[in-house]
């Protein structure tokens, strides 16, 4: 490789040394592991091989006393960095910043001599040395750091909650009592949601159906006069921007022409009203004025002008005895700033227009879930009598069909389970079995998902005698005077054409355009069926792929009322945790120098953190959302990201200490390894395996940190091969492919061969792998050379 | 058979089913939910023993019964079971290549002796067109409106500024001789013989 090498040093900027003159002092603590360690390393020969300022060996040191040893020896030396030769940062590197917490914790550091030398290698000789080296590297390195502090970003204690349904409400009201100021805005003219709607929802630990309107009326009331809330209804989400420890919100309030501060709500204005409007509260099955109030609980209790179907004629204006009616009142603009933002926006109804086979549009009583749900309600159409839309007589059977829309792989289908249509079809099935018991009910169902508890529930029902058909139905026809269903009963291998009076599908639940709107304002990915996606279902949930952003309720996925509640909990205590913790950020995290900045955004574009954004008139990163993994810093072409953490002079030195004393014939091949890397590195020496004593690995938030110059500083200073290994971090996917191309291209260009510079998907359990890894690299270098 | 995969049959009959080229490569016939949605739906399972899921579950199944089972000759190619099949399948397109399947190893001829007249047509028009034979019921379905579109068709195409719908004189010789180069007239041929046999 030596025209290579020469070809290097004319292109390197950086193949002089360093300015290397270092006041500080750096001291040196060598951890004999209680043997775990000193078996394999001749401890003496390290020790004295080092050249510190100090150098000590120690039995355990990370038992407590050792603390006092260091401390002693810090005070006593008056040194100014130090480093620990023991064992993985991964586990230790806190014990001992706390250890020697009379200096910065970026002055320490930690080289790895158990996990990466005396576990993996059993040759005493080539271990020391590859000990001493690893140390040394160690001291070169922590000259270079750089002291920081700890990033705090308080959040402002502030939220806005998007949506007013029963998710919503349940987020807003656990925030504002944990002292939050928190703001609900709803698009519609009053807060409720679907639960208000439904009548009635099912209890699998009674066994009975509750009312759902007494269920929520005092936790509305706890939220209409909750100091802590400020309700917006008839609001829309304009503008969202990002700041650094708040959002700034640009609302509009839409006019109802009616000054909601003084509606007593008495109700004349409906009387005189001349337009009759479709009611959407009854499914459109009945109508209201254009002046009107949802229903009779609504909150707020305020009277609205559908401006749309509104004739201005005046008449209400003048039986208005108050004064509240005024036709001149224009849609306002509220500007809001919150800390946080929970979306709790909901969900739609699958368009049941979209499987004309079951005739939704064409037969009156062909109806929905949500529709017998209003027909069953008190406060509905037929005040709760089970009728037929058709001639309000009572049917003798109802048919209910599962899946329509869900679980449908057809275009306009959704492919999820919607997971609420079972129990729903369920719940109806016992309120008309009990209340109409003449009532013959068939539900036609794919699968029976009743998880859990609520096959309690399935059985209850089941007692009160409904037909259940295995079997999706293809078609609702009518013949004469009656509704036939076209159902193949799979059990029994007969297709059934089933004579009813009445047709109720379990539409799907699917997400709404406003939701996506939102998400889109505030930047929020989706998942791949249109719902806000949780940043990691498992260990993130709640959390969207935005800092200070989460999500609860259908808004993320459908779920029923139960599930909503307790995701809205979870997103109000991680709302809560934001606030009160005051949130720390460790380096390393990437800072955007502003004066070098010309605002091209490709640190934006790259970053999958979403980390960077567009302040006012500056770029900026949020510190808590950086993984200081150095996407930007690559993209930039200005040169003005650093990374805060790991300087380039520190991977410089130690990358030229892991090569130091190289002796004619050695191979030496740097690793670089992220977190989930050196983890694996990390179980490899715990499971005893071996590989050879010319892997050195450095640790590195990511291979996006990486740039060329770095590795043409490796190769140049005697690296034979270099491998990296990174955890396929999904966000990061895009940014991963473009440094592993650019990486591989400057090798070429520098005539280096390519299979020199090598590159892994690591994974934690699979350190055999990475074991095999390293071995092979070596194996093949030494065949080359 | 033409065979996505080079290798011929396998021994699982699912497989084969899938890698038949008539098997669009997203076909869910692995993922059928056994919902019964395309029986429900199918015409020829209301007027005969025919089950559309059942074929389909057989083929899962990798059972070869279902290659004996006179009902699948009963589906007459509508589609609806594909175009509403909420896995995506496609039990229409199973049952053709299975039929297939059957013919290629010298069964059930005689099954397909009505339809050589499509076979036929090729030969004689150039291209696929319904057979006289049904002619009398396609008039009893569709009334005097279908009488004078068959009469008018090609003075219809013409006022229209289109070809002739059957083809003629160079083009007709020309689909002979592929048709005739390729086996596909001697097939014809086998299959009237084996029907008048």
């Amino acid at each position: 490789m030596s025209t290579t090498k020469s070809k290097l040093e004319k292109n390197h900027p950086l193949t002089k040394e360093e300015d290397t003159k270092n006041p500080e002092k750096v001291g040196v603590f060598l951890c004999r592991c209680g043997g775990n360690i000193s078996h394999t390393v001749d401890m003496a020969k390290l020790k004295d091989s080092i050249q510190a300022d100090f150098v000590g060996e120690f039995e355990n040191l990370c038992s407590l006393n050792c603390r006092r040893h260091i401390r002693e020896e810090i005070i006593d030396k008056e040194l100014d960095r130090v480093v620990i030769a023991a064992c993985s940062p991964i586990t230790h590197l806190k014990t001992f910043q706390n250890y020697a917490d009379l200096l910065n914790p970026y002055m320490v550091e930690m080289v790895n001599i158990r996990e990466q030398c005396s576990w993996v290698h059993s040759d005493s000789a080539k271990a020391t040395k590859k000990a001493i080296e690893l140390t040394q590297s160690g001291v070169e390195k922590v000259k270079k750091a750089q002291a920081l502090d700890k990033i705090i970003r308080q959040t402002e204690k502030s939220a806005a909650v998007f949506g007013g349904g029963i998710s919503g409400i349940t987020a807003a009201l656990s925030l504002a009592n944990q002292g939050v100021k928190t703001c609900i805005i709803e698009k519609n003219p009053t807060i409720g949601g679907n639960m208000v709607k439904i009548g009635k929802v099912f209890s699998p630990e009674k066994l009975a159906e509750e009312c759902s309107l007494c269920i929520l009326n005092p936790i509305i009331n706890e939220v209409i006069n909750h100091k802590n809330i400020r309700i917006l209804t008839k609001t829309n989400l304009l503008r969202a921007g990002r700041r650094s420890t708040h959002f700034k919100i640009i609302l509009e309030k839409q006019t109802g022409f009616v000054h909601e501060d003084l509606c007593i709500s008495c109700g004349r204005c409906v009387e005189v009203c001349p337009v009759d409007v479709p009611d959407e509260w009854n499914q459109k099955m009945t109508t209201r004025k254009a002046i009107y109030k949802p229903f009779a609980q609504a909150v707020p209790d305020v009277y609205n002008i559908d401006l749309e179907n509104c004739i201005r004629c005046g008449k209400c204006e003048k039986v208005c005895t108050v004064g509240a009616i005024d036709f001149n009142l224009k849609s306002e603009i509220i500007p809001l700033e919150a800390g946080n933002v929970v979306i709790a926006t909901g969900h739609e109804s699958f368009d049941l227009n979209k499987r004309p086979e079951y005739g939704y549009q064409r037969f009156d009583d062909v109806i929905s879930q949500m529709d017998l749900a209003r027909i069953l309600g008190v406060n509905g159409p037929t005040q709760g009598e089970l009728l037929k839309i058709s001639d309000g007589k009572r049917p003798e059977r109802v048919v209910m069909v599962q899946c329509t829309g869900s679980r449908d792989e057809k275009d306009d289908g959704k492919r999820y389970c919607s997971k609420v249509c079972c129990m729903v079809a369920l719940k109806h099935a016992s309120i008309i079995r009990e209340r109409f018991p003449e009532t013959e009910v068939v539900i036609c169902y794919t699968d029976m998902r009743t998880v859990g508890m609520y096959e309690n529930y399935l059985r209850y029902v089941q007692d009160k005698d409904i037909k259940l058909i295995r079997g999706r139905p293809g078609e609702v026809t009518k013949k004469d005077d009656k509704l036939v269903v076209r159902v193949e009963d799979t059990l029994e291998r007969k297709p059934l054409e089933i004579e009813t009076d009445m047709v109720v599908l379990s539409e799907a639940i699917e997400p709404s355009p406003g939701t996506m709107r939102i998400a889109q304002k505030f930047n929020v990915g989706l998942s791949q069926d249109l719902f806000i996606k949780e940043k990691h279902s498992k260990i993130k949930p709640v959390n969207t792929d935005m800092e200070r952003v989460f999500v609860c309720g259908t808004a993320q996925g459908p779920k029923d009322i139960t599930d909503s509640v307790s995701q809205a909990n979870a997103a109000a205590a991680k709302v809560s945790e934001q606030i009160k913790s005051g949130t720390e950020a460790e380096p390393p995290v990437a800072v955007i120098k502003t004066s070098q900045c010309n605002l091209c955004g490709k640190c934006m574009d790259i970053c999958g953190f979403k980390a960077v954004y567009r302040d006012e008139e500056n770029m900026a990163i949020d510190p808590m959302a950086c993984r200081g993994c150095g996407a930007c810093a690559g993209q930039c072409p200005q040169e003005a990201i650093e990374i805060k953490g790991i300087n380039d002079l520190e991977l410089y030195a130690q990358i030229r200490g892991l090569l130091s004393d190289k002796k004619e014939g050695e191979i030496r091949i740097l690793a670089f390894l992220d977190n989930v890397g050196y983890t694996a590195a990390d179980a490899i020496g715990n499971n005893r395996l071996c590989y050879p004593e010319a892997i050195r690995i450095i640790k590195i938030p990511s291979i996006n940190r990486i740039m060329p110059h770095h590795l043409m500083y490796a190769f140049l200073h005697g690296a034979d091969g270099v491998l990296m290994a990174e955890y396929p971090d999904e966000c990061m996917l895009e940014a991963h492919k473009a440094k592993i191309k650019e990486l591989s291209e400057s090798v070429k260009n520098q005539g280096i061969p390519s299979d020199r510079l090598r590159f892994y998907k690591a994974y934690a359990p699979h350190y055999r792998g990475l074991a095999q890894q390293f071995t092979r690299f070596f194996e093949d270098i030494t065949r080359e050379i | 058979m033409i065979k996505k995969d080079p290798k011929g049959d396998t021994d699982s009959l699912l497989e084969d089913v899938r890698n038949d080229y008539r098997a669009f490569p997203e076909m869910g016939i692995k993922r059928c939910l056994q919902c019964g949605l395309c029986t429900s739906n199918c015409p020829a399972a209301r007027h005969s023993d025919y089950d559309p899921r059942e074929m389909v579950k057989m083929v899962r199944d990798n059972n070869p019964e279902i290659m004996n089972n006179p009902d699948i000759w009963n589906c007459f190619y509508c589609y609806t079971c594909g175009s509403n099949c909420p896995a995506n399948n496609s039990p229409c397109i199973v049952n053709q290549i299975l039929r297939q399947k059957i013919l290629l190893k010298g069964e059930n001829n005689a099954r397909i002796y009505e339809f050589l007249a499509y076979g036929y047509s090729y030969l004689d028009f150039g291209v696929g067109s319904i057979p006289s034979d049904f002619f009398d019921g396609l008039v009893a379905d569709f009334g005097q409106k279908y009488v004078e579109l068959k009469i008018n068709l090609e003075d219809i195409r013409h006022d229209l500024g289109l070809e002739d719908y059957n083809l003629k004189g160079e083009a007709l010789e020309e689909v002979k001789s592929i048709l005739s180069s390729s086996g596909f007239t001697s097939r014809l041929e086998e299959f009237k013989r084996c029907h008048e046999s």
